[in-house]
């Protein structure tokens, strides 16, 4: 039975009745809301980025700390009303959903005076790359003497329960499956050898979070000791005193871009650009490049600084070089792969 | 009851009902309305909401997966459920019998948890219950075990933490109902030859019943939708339904199998719900009936 009720329509009476209750109240001074990742992100942002903004404009911002696929989610049920939040925080693959479905704008080139000092990679239509999120092995330096050298470490029966993994929700997790099963000889089109991975690797793993925010935690109470991590949440916990340290395994580096997005009927549109410009501005950059965030920058202004010479890329021209997935390919299978991993997954 | 003539087992229908109606409202507009949205995205077949169909609940029942998910949820909060009762209803009594001057105190005590976001309480028992944790800690060092024991991301911590968690909603209502019990129908039973169980068994608990039923309602649902808990304690290896619907809305951006699973356990729980009360009410006619 076909019908012309459409999900906007279904959602247009929800979000009705939600536009009685006066969810976001104008304040004298304006204020700019927006969406962060938690971790390093969120902490950077408040520190550094908020402060930087409203010593431009004058107006405030107020944090909405989530994952790139509840940003889509809440934007999705949202669309036709006012944005639940004005600039978006989004990891590649998300881009691609979010322009399709209607969720952002193209950015106001013309409005972002600093757009033009990224590098040409870094300036995409929909929204400008500010950094480069790369994923490799955290550990443990207290308990795990050997700093490990390959995923397969990760399968050495010393490290039984040792082990943590995020769920698919996460970038995190979503590219270390798609990582881990091209190591072992899939495609973006065929998992089933990162599925057999995961499988092989389970006695090992004793925690997978479903949340990332705990993540952190769990290396904080030494819960997990071994586990694929981003380059930027280890360098912010090191700073805290956690025991944690960064090794670029023997496949390589995998990374993908994280941009900000103006969010279509945004209702500060024109301080969202000043907040995603500033975000772009190369003394900024250089402030969110030092520890304890050591975000990589997309400014070409803007040096690399020590840790990331060290230990992610020597130049530039190396970044471009970091190993990425083909989304556009993965995206639809997204579904699907978050329900073969919980099956694969449960206890 | 300003009428004098209102019997107890009527309902106290009087001109104060319109007293009602800005609560009753809101429910309308906060619950009911927002569910009969849910409904109509669950009877949609595809995740485009294009087709009207009820695909989406033969996917759900067809598929072993999803029920043991329902199944295992029911299971944790019936659990969870359980334990607050044989550690509340000790706390309750105490309470309920206690010193005047010492039942604010106690109670007080029992409240304290509430005080604090459940978030908070629940990254605290993250540090108890982790591998270096407070817990493992104290068992090593009485040399209970030699290794650490998983507690973090095992059915039995999830259990734990919600026990605690949700205990001030068994605590209340017992101590509510324990302490209107004349003391002096204990005292009669023993009179009358009947030793402490049987006091406790013939008098104290069929009395005790609304309470206890208001409890396990008031808990029961609480654990089974503990969203915070069953995630962070739990881990993303224990599914439950809350996890499920999140995963399906957010991860998956499946709307109408989402709202499928979250009709599904709302009717679940709902069943849960009548079934206590229906035991309560037994209980308490046994009891009148006594």
């Amino acid at each position: 039975m076909a019908s012309h009720v459409s999900r906007r329509q279904i959602l247009a009476a929800g979000a009705g009745l939600f536009a009685m209750l006066p969810f976001r109240a104008h304040a004298q001074s304006k204020t700019l809301v927006v969406a962060t990742f938690p971790g390093t992100w969120n902490e950077a942002h408040r520190n550094l980025l908020a402060p930087y903004f409203k010593k431009r404009t004058g107006a405030s911002v107020t944090q909405s700390i989530q994952l790139a696929t509840e940003q889509l989610a809440k934007l999705e049920a949202a669309k036709g009303g006012r944005a639940p939040f004005d600039v978006a925080i989004l990891d590649e693959p998300q881009v691609y959903d979010a322009a399709k479905q209607g969720l952002i704008d193209e950015y106001p080139v013309a409005k972002s005076p600093n757009f033009k000092d990224l590098f040409p990679a870094y300036q995409d239509k929909w929204g400008p790359k500010i950094s480069l999120q790369v994923i490799g092995i955290g550990y443990n330096p207290k308990k795990i003497k050997t700093p490990p050298k390959s995923y397969d470490d990760l399968l050495n029966p010393a490290y039984k329960g040792r082990v943590g993994l995020t769920a698919l929700n996460s970038q995190l997790g979503m590219a270390f499956l798609a990582e881990l099963n091209r190591i072992k000889g899939g495609s973006e089109t065929n998992f089933d050898p990162g599925f057999t991975a995961l499988k092989a690797l389970l006695p090992n793993v004793g925690a997978v979070a479903a949340n990332l925010g705990a993540y952190a935690t769990l290396w904080q109470q030494e819960q997990v000791d071994i586990a694929p991590y981003n380059f930027n949440f280890v360098q912010t916990l090191k700073a805290k005193g956690v025991p944690v340290e960064f090794v670029v395994p023997e496949t390589g580096l995998v990374g993908w871009t994280t941009s900000l997005h103006l969010t279509r009927n945004a209702v500060e549109p024109d301080l969202a650009v000043a907040y995603i410009d500033s975000h772009l501005a190369a003394d900024m950059q250089s402030e969110m490049e030092k520890p304890p965030y050591d975000i990589i920058p997309t400014n070409s202004k803007v040096p690399l600084s020590p840790a990331i010479v060290d230990t992610v890329a020597r130049t530039p021209a190396d970044l471009s070089k970091i190993r990425g997935f083909d989304w556009t390919k993965i995206n639809p299978q997204r579904t699907a792969l978050i329900e073969r991993f919980n099956r694969e997954i449960k206890l | 009851m300003r009428r004098g003539n209102s019997s107890p087992t009527l309902l106290p229908v009087s001109d104060e009902w319109p007293l009602a109606l800005p609560l009753a409202a809101l429910f309308v507009v906060c619950f009911v309305a927002p569910f009969f949205v849910l409904l109509a995205l669950s009877l949609h077949a595809d995740a485009d909401m294009m087709t009207f169909s009820a695909a989406q609940y033969a996917k759900f029942f067809g598929d072993a997966f999803n029920l043991s998910i329902l199944w295992s949820t029911l299971w944790l909060a019936v659990r969870a459920t359980l334990v607050c009762l044989v550690f509340g209803y000790p706390i309750a009594w105490v309470c309920s019998r206690a010193p005047a001057r010492w039942q604010s105190a106690l109670v007080f005590v029992v409240v304290l948890p509430i005080l604090t976001s459940v978030v908070v309480r629940t990254f605290a028992w993250i540090v108890i219950l982790g591998r270096e944790g407070v817990m493992n800690d104290v068992l090593r060092a009485l040399r209970i075990v030699d290794e650490p024991v998983p507690l973090l991301f095992t059915e039995t911590g999830v259990i734990a933490v919600l026990a605690q968690v949700q205990m001030p909603l068994m605590v209340l209502p017992l101590f509510a109902t324990l302490s209107r019990i004349d003391p002096n129908l204990g005292d009669a039973s023993a009179a009358l030859g009947a030793g402490a169980w049987r006091t406790f068994f013939r008098v104290t608990l069929p009395l005790s019943a609304p309470g206890l039923v208001a409890g396990c309602i008031l808990v029961f649902s609480a654990c089974a939708t503990a969203f915070v808990t069953q995630t962070l304690i739990g881990g993303a290896r224990l599914v439950y339904m809350p996890l499920h619907i999140y995963q399906q809305a957010i991860g998956a951006n499946n709307w109408p199998f989402a709202a499928t699973i979250s009709v599904v356990f709302t009717v679940a729980v709902m069943i849960v719900l009548y079934a206590l009360n229906r035991a309560g009410r037994m209980s308490k006619a046994y009891g009148d009936d006594r």
